[in-house]
Order: C-alpha cells, then sequence, then structure tokens
C-alpha cells in the first residue's frame, strides 16, 4: 500500500497528479498484515475511495508511519486550529477584539481569554497592539477564534508582547523552517546575537535585540535566507558575525 | 529561474516562465511565448466584498490589463474566457466567503495572447498555493490560406489566417475545457486543431513540471 | 412538497427529472422552445425584429447613418453592435454601466459578424474613403430566461433581412444561427437552457453555423471539460437547428413582403 506515494518522496508534484490506494494485490507472508491509514497534510485530497489527488504544487514529504504531505511555497496564511500566529488588534468592540492575522477574514479573540482576565480585571489591549495567540477555532465555514491561553488557563507564553522590536513578513515556508525541531536556521542564528524572536505561523516574525542596528541585521538575514542554499547562508552568516554587515 | 522550453514536433516557439517575481502578491508568474509576454499575479483568498460573497465557494475574479490604455470589451470577452476556465480548474469550495483576484497584464503582445494569458494564469494560480484538480493550458492553432494548420502563431500569421481558434487542455484527460474562434472553418477542421493541441498540451504540460522543479530545486 | 425540493435542493430536483431523460418544463434533452419572430416591429428604426424563445424575448433594432470611412480602412464601413441586458428583464442585473456579461455577449456577437461574414463591410463603402454606412445594432432584452445569445442572433439576422439601406441594397447575407448547450454534472448534454438550467450547469457551448454547414465559432468559456464525441454530437444538433431558423426567418420575411 502507497508503494506509488513512497517512491515519490522528495520529488516535486504538480496539480492533478493523482495515486491510487489500492490495496497490492501480492500479500507478504512473513510481515504481520495490518490495516493501515494514511494521514494526509496540506496539499493532498482523497477523491473517492481509492484515489489521491495532489491539488498544490510542490515537494512530496513523507513522515514515519504514513504521514503525508506537500511542502510549497505559498505566501497567504489559512488558519489551521492549535496553530499559533502573530495578531494585530484592529477593533475593540464590546467583548471581543477582532484581529488582523494576514488571512481571509478578521479572527476574533474574547476579552476573557487571556491569564488572569475576569470580568472585573480586563486585559489592558489596545488597538494596534500585536498579541500572540493561538486558533481553538479554525474552519472554513467558521469566523476564526483566537485564545491567550492553554488549557490550564496559564499563558504560557502567548498574549500582548512587541514594545521597541520590529515586525515583518517572510514566506510561510520559512517559518515552517524556523519552528522544525533542531532547526538549521535558528541554530545558525543563535550564534550571532542574543535576540528575541517571535514566530508566527502566519509568516509574520518579531524580533528585538539589543540595538536597533542589531535587530535590522537579522530581519535582512532572515528575509533573505528564503532564496539561498545552505552554503549560502552559512557564509553569510559567518560575513554578518565578522561584522560585515 | 528562468528556462526555455525547445520546440520540439508540435512546433510552439519558445517558452520561458518566471514563478515569484513579484513581492507584493501571493502568487505571481511571468509567461513568455516567444515575443508575447504576459505577468500574472494572484491574491487571495482574501477578505470579500459582501456583494460579491458567495455562500458556498471563492469568488474568482479576473483582470486583463492591455499594454496601453483602458480594457475595453475585447479584454473583457477575455477575462470571462479565462475565468471560467479557472473556475473549472480550482477547488474553490475548499474557501467559502472568500475572493480571488487574478490580474494579468499583457507585456507584449505578438499573437497567441490568450493563450498566454491562460498560461501565465495557471502558473500564477499554482505559485499562490490554491487547490487545484487538475492543470490547464492555452494552444493557439491558425488555419492558413492554404489549410495548413500553425500552432502558437504570431501576430504576422495570425493576421494572414483564414481561422483562428484557442483551447484549454486539461492535464488529466488532455480535454477541451475553453474554446474560443475566429474566422469560419470545417467540422473536419476543428477536429484536427484540437488534436494538434492535445498534442502541443502535453509538451506544455511537461514545461510546466520542469519550471516547477526548477522553483523547487532548492529545497529538495 | 415538489415546490419545496425545487427551492431548497436546485440541482438534485433537476437531476431527477434528468434521469428520466426529460427537463422541468416538459421538454426533452434535445428539445428547443417555441421561436416566434417579427420584423419590422419598432416603425422608427431602420430595421428591427422581436424574437422569443420560450420566455427569452430579445427587440432588435438597425440605425443607419453616414460617415466617414477610417484612414486605415477606406473600403470599409462598420457594423456597431451592442447587447444590452437591462435590469428590466432580470433581478440578476443592476442599473449602470453595461455589466461583464452584456459586454461578453457584445464581442460575441461581434466576433460572429466577423467570422461569419453575415455582412461585408466592404459593401457599407459608398464612395471609397469618403463616405460609408454606418450600421448600429442594438439588441435589447426585455426578458431573460437563458439562452439569450442565441435570442440575439436571431434578432440581428432577422433584423438585418428587414434592413434597407437607400440606393444600396445588401444582398450578401448569409444566414448563420447559434445554438447553445449547457453541460449538466459534467457529461449531460442539453440545448436552449432556461436562466435556471443555465445557473446549475457546470459549462457552457456555443456552436455557430452558417449556410453553407461551415462552423463560424465554437465558444466554451471554460468550465468542464469535454470530449471529442460530445462536440461532434452537439455540431451536427446545431446545423439541424440552423435550418430550422432559416426556414423560420424566410417564411417570416415572405410573409412580411407578401403583407405589403
Amino acid at each position: 500500500m502507497f508503494s506509488g506515494l513512497r517512491e515519490k518522496v522528495g520529488q516535486v508534484l504538480v496539480p492533478g497528479d493523482e495515486f491510487s490506494l489500492e490495496v497490492q494485490e501480492t500479500l507478504s507472508l512473513t510481515e504481520p498484515l495490518k490495516p493501515e491509514k494514511v494521514l494526509l497534510g496540506p496539499g493532498l485530497k482523497r477523491r473517492g475511495d481509492r484515489k489521491l489527488l495532489v491539488v498544490k504544487s510542490g515537494v512530496l514529504r513523507h513522515k514515519q508511519p504514513h504521514v503525508f504531505w506537500v511542502e510549497n511555497h505559498q505566501r497567504r496564511y489559512v488558519p489551521a486550529k492549535g496553530e499559533t500566529v502573530i495578531g494585530i488588534i484592529t477593533v475593540k468592540s464590546g467583548d471581543v477584539f477582532k484581529l488582523d492575522f494576514g488571512g481571509s477574514e478578521q479572527a476574533s479573540l474574547s476579552y476573557l481569554a487571556f491569564e488572569g482576565a475576569t470580568k472585573r480585571n480586563r486585559p489592558n489591549v489596545q488597538v494596534g497592539d500585536l498579541v500572540f495567540a493561538q486558533f481553538i477555532v479554525a474552519n472554513q465555514h467558521m469566523e476564526p477564534e483566537l485564545v491567550c491561553v492553554d488549557s490550564a488557563g496559564r499563558a504560557n507564553g502567548l498574549g500582548v508582547f512587541g514594545a521597541g522590536g520590529l515586525l515583518f513578513s517572510v514566506s510561510l515556508g520559512l517559518v515552517r523552517r524556523l519552528l522544525r525541531p533542531r532547526s538549521d536556521v535558528l541554530s545558525d542564528l543563535q550564534k550571532l546575537f542574543p535576540c528575541e524572536l517571535v514566530v508566527g505561523m502566519n509568516g509574520r516574525l518579531w524580533v528585538k535585540a539589543s540595538s536597533v542596528q542589531q535587530t535590522l541585521i537579522i530581519c535582512n538575514l532572515l528575509q533573505s535566507c528564503e532564496t539561498m542554499t545552505t552554503a549560502q547562508r552559512q557564509q553569510l552568516f559567518r560575513r554578518a558575525a565578522q561584522g560585515a554587515l | 529561474m528562468m528556462e526555455v522550453c525547445g520546440s520540439t514536433n508540435v512546433s510552439l516557439r519558445e517558452f520561458g516562465c518566471e514563478q515569484t517575481l513579484l513581492s507584493r502578491p501571493d502568487g505571481s508568474a511571468s509567461f513568455v511565448q516567444g515575443d508575447t509576454s504576459v505577468i500574472a499575479a494572484v491574491y487571495g483568498p482574501a477578505e470579500v466584498k459582501v456583494s460579491k460573497e458567495i455562500y458556498d465557494r471563492a469568488t474568482l475574479e479576473v483582470l486583463i490589463q492591455p499594454k496601453v490604455g483602458l480594457p475595453s470589451v475585447r479584454e473583457r470577452s477575455q477575462e470571462q474566457c479565462v475565468r471560467e476556465t479557472c473556475e473549472a480548474s480550482l477547488l474553490l469550495t475548499l474557501h467559502p466567503r472568500s475572493s480571488l483576484t487574478l490580474v494579468l497584464q499583457l507585456i507584449h503582445d505578438d499573437g497567441s495572447r490568450l493563450a498566454c494569458f491562460l498560461n501565465a494564469a495557471c502558473m500564477a494560480l499554482m505559485d499562490a498555493g490554491l487547490p487545484m484538480s487538475c492543470l490547464f493550458c492555452g494552444v493557439t492553432c491558425a488555419i492558413n490560406a492554404d489549410s495548413e494548420i500553425i500552432t502558437d502563431p504570431t501576430a504576422a500569421q495570425e493576421k494572414e489566417s483564414r481561422a483562428l481558434m484557442t483551447f484549454a487542455i486539461d492535464s488529466k484527460e488532455q480535454r477541451v475545457m475553453m474554446s474560443y474562434t475566429k474566422g469560419s472553418f470545417s467540422v473536419h477542421e476543428l477536429q484536427q486543431c484540437i488534436a494538434v493541441s492535445q498534442k502541443a498540451s502535453e509538451n506544455i504540460f511537461q514545461f510546466y513540471r520542469d519550471s516547477v522543479r526548477r522553483r523547487y530545486s532548492k529545497n529538495l | 412538497m415538489a415546490a419545496g425540493f425545487k427551492i431548497a435542493e436546485p440541482l438534485e430536483y433537476h437531476r431527477s427529472f434528468l434521469k428520466e431523460n426529460c427537463r422541468p418544463d416538459g421538454r426533452e434533452l434535445s428539445e428547443f422552445r417555441t421561436t416566434t419572430l417579427n420584423i419590422g416591429s419598432i416603425s422608427t428604426a431602420d430595421g428591427s425584429a422581436l424574437v422569443k424563445v420560450g420566455n427569452t424575448t430579445v427587440m432588435c433594432g438597425i440605425k443607419v447613418e453616414l460617415t466617414n470611412p477610417l484612414v486605415e480602412a477606406p473600403g470599409k464601413g462598420f457594423i456597431v453592435p451592442n447587447v444590452d441586458l437591462p435590469p428590466l428583464c432580470s433581478s440578476r442585473f443592476r442599473p449602470g454601466p453595461p455589466g461583464e456579461q452584456a459586454q461578453a455577449a457584445s464581442q460575441f456577437i461581434a466576433d460572429v459578424i466577423e467570422s461569419s461574414e453575415v455582412i461585408q463591410t466592404e459593401d457599407l463603402c459608398i464612395e471609397r474613403g469618403k463616405l460609408c454606412w454606418v450600421l448600429y445594432c442594438d439588441m435589447m432584452c426585455v426578458d431573460y430566461d437563458g439562452n439569450v445569445l442565441d435570442a440575439c442572433i436571431i434578432a440581428l439576422l432577422a433584423a438585418l433581412k428587414n434592413t434597407k439601406l437607400p440606393e444600396v441594397t445588401i444582398n450578401k447575407d448569409t444566414g448563420s444561427t447559434r445554438t447553445s448547450f449547457c453541460v449538466f454534472d459534467d457529461s449531460i448534454l442539453i440545448v436552449d437552457p432556461t436562466a435556471e438550467e443555465e445557473g446549475l450547469s457546470t459549462s457552457h457551448l456555443t456552436v455557430v453555423t452558417d449556410e453553407k454547414e461551415r462552423l463560424c465559432v465554437v465558444h466554451k468559456p471554460g468550465g468542464t471539460p469535454l470530449s471529442a464525441e460530445k462536440l461532434q454530437e452537439c455540431i451536427g444538433r446545431a446545423t439541424a437547428r440552423q435550418r430550422e431558423i432559416q426556414k423560420l426567418v424566410d417564411k417570416v420575411v415572405h410573409s412580411v413582403k407578401t403583407a405589403q
């Protein structure tokens, strides 16, 4: 099963490519036969019972045991439940704030969804503030909803932030690379300057270093990372460390 | 990221394509067919005007900008052709109540412009990462006075032609998604032109695949 | 019950009819609505016609004026077609400048005139480089119930036959007729769709043929793909329809002449 798909891992696919999910006709006698479940990520869609359709162009990736997805260079963010994003407060209306997070509509954020907030004790949030928040409702049919607390009622890093830093946007692909466990870009960056970095899944980054100059350098380095190979990037970071920029 | 596709048995002019060349739009592509050149930009899924909102799918808007002057009635009818072709290949139901905008700017017209619009549109939609059920491409055929079929004609060849047809072909079963014709022709000629376009579409789809592969080569 | 079903599930409602090879208004899949034609109905215009295809009603008026030919084409006159879809004819059209559909329809009619050579623009020239005729063909939809392009072409054709230019007569008309098809659910083909059917279908196809059974326009603005066999079927049906319409126009023109 999925042998057709496995062969293509690491290769570039385009929309319209189809794979069959047929069970193989010859069964192995030595291997135990288990019903296998496949998990499809972004860019793959099930068509009918036995067909798998690629709907986005990009590189096919695979994770054990049966997780498949297409990695692509999309720039527009589409919200997904559980993802953390950087939003900007645009409207304060009664009990909810409206946040712009770069998607197709604005998300709502209740004033009670902050750590320690009660009906009496309202959080101090102004229009224009940056908020790091998590989606608890995100599907195509409903208005997306964000919260700034985890299930235990703790902030856990979420909430209003952003005094004195710089906010900028990069591609969604770069953000995912930064958030990967043991990210190579991030480890290179750590060697450079001490800095604070907030990464939103919606392609927004916020940086604050000890001086404005260093903040700008980091911002420029990250933005130029997108189009570079590993060797080029490491060379650039070395030059930055020597103070060439 | 620029590249070129050489002509094989069905003679097409040299193709060129570059994706993500503009920084502001969510997806962009330039497409070059010989001297005809088009830049396409896609925005979306973005917020939609209430008057244009469709409750179960995304609203697609296509704008064609000519090289000089304002868009005229001719652009409008081409916009309609491109829009309905894109609507058929995009999975619009995955982004209900949102808007997609496709802007096509003609850079230079040397024949086969509708085909070039379609090709640029397809590359830009792919670049924007919008979900599509299949790809499509545009092919123009001209029938000249000697009843020969010329694929991907230049402006001069178009002018001399007796009939001109543009087809959009889908990548799955190579069927005709759109047809736009000028001049009179027989049923047999029509079928010949469709067959030639289907053959040419194979080359174009291969070219699409090669350009996308080139674009992702750094991430392999 | 049936009315509620129709409103709640319009697509299912149509599908259940199509399964039985008929349509909600009692027609078969390849059956046209009754077409009626009246020519010379506007006395102030130089040529006019009123066409009804089922409920769809289109009025065409032709106004003739003298003008100077263009420097680039000194031996040619002009034909200026314009399709108007006013808010009067359907709730889908709003007042204001013409929408995309009206503009695309005007362009389509212009393409048909050019491709089918209904009138040679050379014949409209009176004196080369000095004086020529310009024909303003205004098509106004009075009632929109689908398939408006078909009705427009029939109206235009009949109105042109009705037009007489002083001292210059145009006799080179070659009749051309178009037939519209709709593709339902990617595979079922129906002709002469109503507005409701147009809204629900996945693709449209228009074929224009002329007297000599050559194709003038095969117009399919996107939508779901169509195989070569289906296309062949459409063309066959279109040529049959062309003969019917030709007969109708000739009959009406003849009856008007005898009445005078």
